[in-house]
């Protein structure tokens, strides 16, 4: 067997240290549900553990200046038992309630879950229809990404080996407040997604003034679909508009055909989740 | 591969041991400490049967690395019963006939015994929900669920049978 060597950094900066010096060689470690399956398969042969669950700084829901900053450590379970996260940003308490299960959640991270880039990720869905921003640090250096603009390929992010994520932020609006998420799985529990979609609407007398739509698992990561929230930006809400706007979601959206669902089925269902999540929203 | 040392309490005893960094806790738990009675299922977080508690809350041994529970506190299906006196949710478990083969039983009793602690009047839709990650081939779950039911607080079970 390969050599395999662990650090626990005490620090953030001490983490950052050793990822420039490691770059590829070092693999993050925190809640470890898609790390040791992925170990195990042979899909990633690092040669340094960087465990990070020991920086504290990482850990968190903070409250600030009409922002609300997500510690990359905060496990879901610890999102679901937020009562700022469910009162300001419910789009989020209702993805992590249909999160795998409840074991799982109890180390599984938020950081975890958008770095491994699934395109069924489950909680990159509500965090784009939040508009999220993601903190990214490395040795020195320090930027921001739009989440919609972190994702690039299955599995993979925008983020250099040398860097950690350090944050997640997003604003508090009206807009966040009122949101919907809605998943397709086999069962209740551990199913991975066959289609999730998440809306955030603002609207006033019946026009809106705002939306954002992101899915899951029906592309190959992530996404936003602009399109559709173009389309309906300032337009009245009826049931005519939503027939239309059902049609572009399937139209928008990019699957493939797979184990769990066809093609044709992810575009049809997208449709019907779109229309479920603003009729429940709207209503 | 080098060794590290940690420590760490198991079922209320204090243990040292030299672990690699990419062992898995099941296998020192099984295999370095011989406690058995944590079984290894699919080995990716889909099936709950490795489940042991680390610091009282239900984990998943097969996707915990070992080197990461230094310093804390991990309970074990041994680590339940007192002596000869089994715990209520190992009575009740022998009682309804919620073991079959048995092989999810240490996980399902494991994660009862969070989910009690946690809500001590949990209802039957807040047991199903919260042992949603512990799967069973054999009893189709109505017995397990009896059992655990039959271990919330007294005030809930006037309430809900």
């Amino acid at each position: 067997m390969k050599q395999i060597k662990y650090i626990s950094p005490r620090t953030k900066e001490e983490a950052l240290e050793v990822l420039q010096q490691e770059k590829d060689r070092a693999c993050i470690v925190a809640g470890c549900s898609n790390v040791l399956p992925n170990l195990k398969d042979k899909k990633i042969a690092p040669q340094i553990l960087v465990d990070i669950t020991t920086l504290e700084s990482l850990k968190g829901i903070f409250k600030k200046e009409g922002k609300i900053l997500l510690g990359p450590l905060t496990t879901i379970n610890e999102l679901i038992s937020s009562k700022i996260i469910l009162e300001e940003y419910p789009v989020l308490t209702q993805a992590a309630r249909e999160f795998a299960d409840p074991i799982v959640r109890n180390t599984a991270t938020v950081g975890g879950n958008l770095v491994t880039a699934s395109p069924a990720a489950d909680l990159a869905v509500p965090l784009l229809s939040l508009d999220a921003i993601v903190k990214i640090e490395s040795l020195g250096d320090k930027r921001e990404v739009n989440l919609i603009n972190f994702f690039t390929a299955p599995g993979e992010t925008i983020l250099n080996s040398h860097e950690l994520v350090v944050g997640i932020e997003f604003k508090q609006s009206d807009i966040n407040k009122n949101g919907c998420f809605m998943k397709i799985g086999q069962r209740k529990a551990m199913a991975i997604s066959i289609a999730t979609l998440a809306v955030n609407l603002d609207w006033k007398e019946n026009t809106i003034n705002q939306i954002r739509i992101a899915a899951g698992s029906v592309a190959p990561t992530p996404l936003r679909l602009t399109g559709v929230e173009e389309f309906l930006k300032n337009k009245k809400l009826n049931q005519e508009l939503i027939e239309e706007a059902v049609i572009k979601v399937s139209k928008e959206v990019n699957p493939i055909s797979d184990i769990r669902a066809s093609e044709g089925y992810r575009r049809y269902i997208s449709g019907i989740l779109f229309k479920r999540a603003i009729e429940r929203l709207a209503n | 591969m080098k060794k590290m040392e940690i420590e760490f309490i198991l079922n209320g005893k204090k243990r040292k041991i030299e672990v690699k960094p990419n062992d898995l806790l099941i296998n020192i738990i099984r295999e370095d400490l011989y406690l058995t009675g944590t079984k290894y299922g699919c080995g990716l977080g889909e099936c709950g049967v490795c489940t042991v508690l680390l610091n009282g809350e239900p984990v998943l041994s097969c996707l915990t690395l070992a080197i990461t529970v230094d310093g804390k506190e991990i309970t074990t299906i041994e680590g339940l019963a007192q002596g000869d006196e089994l715990h209520p949710l190992q009575k009740a478990f022998l009682k309804n006939g919620a073991v079959q083969c048995g092989f999810c039983t240490p996980g399902m009793i494991l994660t009862a015994t969070a989910l009690l602690r946690e809500n001590p009047d949990a209802t039957e839709d807040e047991i199903r929900n919260y042992m949603r990650g512990n799967l069973c081939r054999c009893t189709g779950y109505v017995q397990i669920i009896k059992a655990i039911k039959e271990c919330t607080s007294i005030k809930n079970k006037g309430l809900t049978n």
